[in-house]
Order: structure tokens, then sequence, then C-alpha cells
């Protein structure tokens, strides 16, 4: 049966269907080369983004199996790579939590390549604003003039810009599991069919072809997350990635096999304005990132080991503590906050017992900073129940936020799969590359 | 070998090609051109310092209307980072150097005197002269005599920098042809119009390197206006590091057994064991720039330490050392970060905190007087 008897299409229809598919097909072959494609198709690319993007709300609501992805930066080459390591879309779900532009050299085509992939695996890709999509911070930063080089004008940073007032604020990933499942991403070549014990495994720790440099199973309390466990001394393949900014929780509870509880993924964190993800719903993101308030916040506000909320050094956004994050978590039914924002030399860090995580997914940062990237596979949870009913939000609020020691109980957290990898070689695949050179004091 | 992205303006206008070579002494054939090629190599760092500095000049991070004039055409926009790192450099030489000069308060005012190691662009001399900070101070510069030769030159066709204060005058002292191995290019400066035509300001046409092994070079006097009798200052921002280690201490150590009441300013890289540090050594190996100190001084100790071996210890001085981020935190007032902070917004605070202790100025003095405001930084 062809897709025209499948489909009921009028031919007329279903020719230009195939014809724009078609289209999109070249447009992402283009950009998977690192090349610009040319103003008029930008101009339609983004104009058919935004009017996907329009229909999403502020809080996506993704099912898992899904990879979630921190910071970008333009640096299409290790974008590359990423997709390398974690499998390439459609096959596997990706999560990019926003700072796709700036400070790399290849803004455009990373940016433009990743909207294509939207345009085209609508329900395959979720890309959510971080603060560098902005007209105000394009302009410092680098994505403005790399436009400007490129086309000779402001137009394509314009319509990109218009993209970026649509982008979601956040996502929200239901149905992960809190086992490790299978994955479309590297994994090395198993002796047996089946690793018996994936099952009691909390974090699995891979590197860039998939071999894995440490796992640690649930319930191995390792409090106080900041310290770096020893790694285990007969499985550090690739010892330079260095132990994981984590350890398995001590908090998580729950059997093995089950959904664990939701996790938020928002580009940089909490608000004082925000108590729970409706609040996030509500707001109206059309509009350039503003200098304060809930938006700005999500944004811009990093987690740090304070009590509360602080000013941040950032200028923007806030500094939020521990307890906001557990308070705010089991009042919207969270396992856990992913989030990237913040350059992290592991390309990963949990913090505050598991219950927030920093990814970070731009290897060797503007060239200069000689850090390891990741990317964080949460698997599905098998029972095809994923899409289960759930009230973000609405749960446990008669308290107005205020957590009674009794109530201390987290929903178990979801297994998670970090794969770190670092950058591409420049001329890897034949790629044109020129040389970057970053700045130093000379 | 790729060249550097940026090609040095400097090097370009002045030809270095044409004159490449004369005069060195130093080998032949394929050996010359590679030395030659990593010679215009370190020069372009000159001209990335240049262009970093009039970036921080045209957002308002430091005020010095001299930096243009170094920089063909309208400059390059740099990150807010490296913006704010030109800041904290400029601010803590700045603090230190005025420091040493405020002691020129004193009555009877005590003549100072400031050498500048690889001084390049620096346009260092020319904002204490707009201050009224030269009136006891002579200032002299080393660098590469292609450096030397267009600096002079685009100072003299600019009547901002060549004008000075109207009690001065240009002057070019063409070098003795009696000394076979000295460079061909002229030292040139300003002397005091009245009476003693003093030097004020000399730039000295000098592959440093070779100062500590030149027979003809033993005296001071070899040195237009060198004095060795005045409470005298030496700066490398990002000099001495390019040398080979014991070549550095070397030049050091020249000037230090010549000139008893001596300090020193170092500004350079440390810290070069982690992975920043790795890809840093790595990305200018890529332009053909390599740090022998920096392999060798890997911390604020280290580079303490260095001074002690050189004569700069407590027991006849003392030292001090900062990294750049903890100048930037402890040094600069706050309502200064918060004008800083204003001018562009600086988003990236955990690669400024990487980058900022990254870098490390450190200074020491030897020598009774002349060095009192320094030990209250301390």
């Amino acid at each position: 049966m062809s897709d025209l008897d499948r489909y009921k299409l009028h031919p007329a229809t279903f020719l230009e269907l195939k014809l724009r598919m078609n289209y999109q097909h070249r447009a992402i072959a283009q950009l998977r080369a690192c090349r610009p494609i040319p103003e008029a198709q930008v101009r339609e690319l983004c104009h058919k983004a935004r009017e996907l993007l329009i229909e999403e709300g502020n809080v996506v609501t993704v099912t898992a199996p899904v990879t979630i992805c921190g910071d970008i930066h333009g640096q299409f080459h290790d974008l590359m790579e990423l997709f390398r390591v974690g499998g390439d879309v459609p096959d596997t779900n990706y999560l990019f939590m926003g700072d796709f532009v700036d400070r790399g050299f290849y803004s455009l085509e990373s940016f433009l390549l990743l909207l294509c992939l939207k345009v085209r695996y609508p329900d395959r890709m979720t890309l959510i604003r971080g603060n560098h999509e902005s007209r105000q911070i394009t302009t410092v930063y680098g994505f403005y003039d790399e436009c400007l080089r490129k086309y000779g004008s402001a137009n394509v940073w314009r319509y990109c810009c218009e993209v970026f007032d649509y982008l979601a604020l956040g996502a929200i990933v239901l149905g992960a599991s809190t086992s490790l499942g299978e994955s479309k991403g590297l994994m090395p070549e198993k002796s047996s069919s089946t690793q018996p014990d994936d099952e009691g495994i909390e974090i699995e720790l891979l590197n860039h072809t998939g071999g894995v440099i440490d796992r640690f199973p649930r319930g191995q309390a390792r409090n106080g997350a900041r310290s770096s466990p020893s790694t285990k001394s007969s499985s550090s393949p690739a010892a330079k990635t260095g132990p994981p900014g984590t350890a398995a929780s001590g908090y998580s509870r729950g059997s093995v096999g089950n959904t664990s509880g939701a996790v938020l993924c928002v580009h940089g964190g909490l608000s004082p304005l925000i108590d729970g993800i409706d609040k996030i719903r509500l707001l109206d993101r059309k509009q350039e990132v503003p200098h304060d308030g809930a938006m700005c916040d999500l944004l811009w506000s990093d987690p740090d080991e304070i009590d509360g909320w602080g000013l941040s050094p950032r200028g923007a956004g806030f500094l939020f503590g521990a307890d906001i994050v557990k308070v705010f978590n089991h009042a919207n039914d969270l396992s856990m906050i992913a989030r990237a924002h913040q350059l992290v030399m592991e390309g990963f860090k949990e913090m505050f017992d598991n219950s927030i995580v920093t990814v970070w997914s731009a290897p060797n940062y503007c060239y200069r900073c000689g850090n390891i990237a990741a990317i964080l596979e949460l698997s599905e949870d098998g029972s095809g129940e994923s899409m289960l009913a759930r009230s973000n939000g609405e749960v446990n609020r008669s308290d107005g936020g205020v957590m009674k020691p009794s109530d201390r109980v987290l929903l178990a957290g979801p297994a998670r799969r970090y794969r770190v990898f670092q950058a591409a070689p420049q001329d890897s695949r034949g790629m044109p590359a020129k040389k970057p050179v970053a700045d130093y004091f000379l | 070998m790729s060249a550097p992205q940026i090609p040095n303006l400097l090097a370009s206008r002045g030809g270095p090609r044409s004159r490449g070579g004369r005069g060195r002494g130093r080998g032949g054939g394929s050996t010359h051109t590679t030395q030659n090629r990593k010679d215009l190599d370190i020069q372009s760092t000159d001209t990335d310092a240049a262009v970093s500095r009039l970036s921080a000049v045209s957002l308002g991070y430091i005020n010095d209307p001299y930096a243009a004039y170094f920089v063909n055409g309208a400059g390059t926009r740099r990150l807010p980072i490296i913006n704010r790192g030109t800041y904290t450099r400029t601010t803590a030489l700045d603090i230190l150097i005025n420091a040493f000069l405020s002691e020129s308060n004193d009555t009877p005012p005590q003549k100072r005197q400031i050498i500048s190691l690889g001084a390049g662009t620096d346009t260092r001399y020319f904002r204490l002269r707009a201050q009224n900070k030269h009136r006891n101070l002579i200032y002299h510069e080393f660098d590469f005599p292609t450096v030397c030769t267009t600096k002079s030159r685009i100072v003299s066709s600019n009547e901002a920098l060549s004008k000075g204060d109207g009690n001065a005058t240009m002057f070019v002292e063409p070098t003795k042809p009696t000394e076979p191995d000295s460079d061909p290019e002229p030292e040139w400066g300003f002397r005091a119009r009245d009476g003693e035509s003093e030097t004020i300001y000399c730039c000295h046409p000098l592959d440093l390197r070779r100062l500590p092994y030149s027979p003809s070079m033993k005296e001071l006097n070899s040195f237009h206006g060198i004095q060795s009798d005045i409470p005298t200052l030496l700066i490398s921002e990002c000099c001495l590091c390019y040398l080979e280690v014991d070549n550095a201490r070397d030049v050091v150590k020249w000037f230090a057994n010549r000139i008893p009441s001596l300090g020193i300013i170092l500004y350079e890289p440390i810290g070069v064991d982690s992975p920043f540090g790795q890809m840093m050594v790595a990305n200018l190996a890529a332009r053909n720039i390599t740090m022998p100190t920096v392999k060798v001084y890997k911390n604020l100790r280290d580079q303490k330490d260095r001074l002690s071996e050189m004569g700069f210890t407590d027991s006849d001085g003392g030292q001090g050392g900062e990294t750049i981020e903890r100048i930037w935190d402890q040094w600069v007032s706050s309502e200064e970060k918060e004008r800083v902070d204003s001018l562009e917004g600086l988003d990236e605070v955990e690669e400024w905190q990487m980058l900022a202790r990254h870098y490390a100025v450190v200074w020491g003095w030897r020598g009774s007087s002349g060095w009192e405001s320094w030990k209250e930084l301390l």
C-alpha cells in the first residue's frame, strides 16, 4: 500500500508534502555538512518553526525515552559528535535545554540544523529556550556578528530571534524508568545478550564509544553529592574523563523498574516567583527575555550551596539552595530538575542529594576550557503507561510549600545514563573547519 | 604551522621581512627563517594585546586615548570576559605602578625609573604623561627592533603622542657603528627641552634574549639614559614568559646586577597543569607560541620562589602575588565592579573565574628605600 492510499491524501496534497519533505531533507543534509542554507530557506524554516512552536505550551510534556542535552553554543562539530555518541535523529529523541547559539563559530548552522530537525521530527525533538536565545545577548556574544558575516545582512538573525521568542521555557519528562533500558546511542558490544545487573543501576556513566566508565547501584547511599565517588578501580577504561560529580542517591526510593517521578527541564533554574509548574504555564513567553521576573529567572538562575535565595553574580536570575529545590520538587511531584547554563568540567554535576543536575554539552567550551561534555539519557519505563495522567503542581500544595520532615518522601529518581564525550577533532569527517583560535591575554 | 589569525599589523607596517636577520649573527639558512617566523608569531601577541586594549577602551572599561593609534582600523570587539580581564590586568598594574610613583611626592622629589620589557605597543608612558605622573620619571622600553621602529613611526606621525607636554622633544640616537652585533635600528625617545636635555623616555630596539650574553652590552650605559642609582621598576607583561627559563632569569639578573634598588612586576599565565591550562598550551602551540616559563612556574608559590631566586626576598625587600581572579574580587571596589559590570553584562561567570585564575601578577623588590608604598600594599 502506498502512502497515498494509506493516508487517503489528495494527490496534489500528497505531491506538495512529498516536495516539502524533499526540500527539508535537502536542507538537513546541507546543514549537516555545516553549510548555511540560503536566506529565503531560512525565512521559510523559521516561519514553519514558529507555527509549530506556537502550539507548544510554555512547559512541553515529553515522554521517555529521551536524551537531555545542555548548552551547545555554536560548536557545530561537537553537536555532530553528540549525535554520533547519543544516536541520530529520529532514532533517538532529544531534548535540548537551550543556548544553541553564541560563542562558537557555527551558531547559525547548529541552530538551523536543530530547527530543521524540529520541523521534520516535531515529536522527537524538543527545544527549549536558553538565556542566549535573546536579541540582546546574541549581539554581544557572537551570533549577530556571525549572521552578518555569513549573509551580509541581519535578516537571518532577525528571523532566528523571532523563533527564539516562541521557544518553550521548560519541559517535563514523564514516564522515565527507575531502571536503565535500551538505548539508540553507542553501546559496548556485550558478551551476553543482557547485562543481568542493569536493573539495579541508578547511574551509569559511559564514554564516547559507549564503554562503561562507572555504574552506581540504587540505594548505595552517598550523601553530599558534591564530592566525587571513588572510581571503581576495575572499570575505568576512560580514566581521563574522571569521576562524575555525582553519587548514587541515598534519597531515592521505590522499587526497580517503576516509573519515576517527573523530571523538570529548564535552562537556568528556579524563580522566587514560581512555586509550581502551573505558574510557568501562565507566563506570556512570546517576547524577548526580560531583564527580570519569572521568565528571566528560569533562564538565568543557578543552584548554589546556600540556604534559600541569593543574588546572582550574573546580574540576572537568582542563586537557589538545596532547600528551595527540595520544596519545589516535592510540591510538584518531581524527582529531579535537569538544567544546563553552567559550565561543569566533568560534563554533568548532580547536586543536593541528586535533586538537580547540571548537564553541559559543549566540550572544550569556547575551544579553550578543556572540559568534557555530557548528555543524559532517561529510559522509558516499559509499562506502556508513560502517558499516565499526572497532576503537575497540584498535589500537596495545601501546606503552602512548607515541608514537614514527616512529609519528606521524595519520588524515586529515574535511572540516569550519562554519556560523556570530548571535543570533535577539528577536521574530522571531512568537515570544513577553520582552526579556531581562542582568545588569551598575551 | 598555522598563520596567526590576526596578522601582526605592526610587523607588516614595519616591513619585517626586508630587514629580517641583519646584524643578528644567529646562524643562517632555514634555522634562521624558522626562528624569525617564531619571533613574528611572538610579536603578533602584542597585536593581540593592542586589539584587546582598544576593545576595552571602546567599551568604556579603561580610559586610554592612545590605544587607537596602535591598532589598524576600527579594531575588534572582544568578549566580555576578555574585556574584564584586560581591565583587571590594567588595574592591577596601575595600582602597583601608581604606588611606586606616589613616593615621588616626597621632598626633595626622588627620581624614579621604569623599564618595561617587551613593551610593544603599550601606551603606559603616554598615559602617565597625560596624568602628569611623569615629572620625576625616566621610562624605558625594550622590544624587538622592528617593533620599536614601527612604534617610533606611529609616535612621530601622531601629534597627540609626539608633542608631549610641550617640554620635551623627540630624539633619535643612531646606534654606534663600532658595535658589530648591535641592532641597526636607532634608539629613540623624548628628552627634556630645557637645560640638561635629560632623557625622559627611551625605546631600546633589542632582542632581549641576547642581553645577558652579548659582549657589547656589558654595561648599563650601553643603553641610552638608563641610570643605576635610582629606584627602578622592571615590568614584564607577558614578555619573559616567551623566553627560555634560564634566559628569562638571566635577563632579570642582568638588571639586578647593575641596579641596586630594583623592583619587578611579572604578569603571566599560571596553572598550566589544569585542563584549561593544557588547552591553553595546545592552542598557543597551534599559533607557534610557546611559554617555557609557565611549564616551570605553575602557581603563585612557584612564581614567588622564582622572585626569591632572583634576589627579591623578604630579607632585603619583599614580594607579593595574586591571581587575576583575586585581584578582581579584592582590589576592585564594589562601585567600580558595578560600573564595569554594567558596561556589557557578564554572563559567563564560570568561564571568567577559570580564565582569571590562570593569570597572575607577582611583584617583588629589594633595596632599602623607595619601596615603602609597596610594603603598605601587602
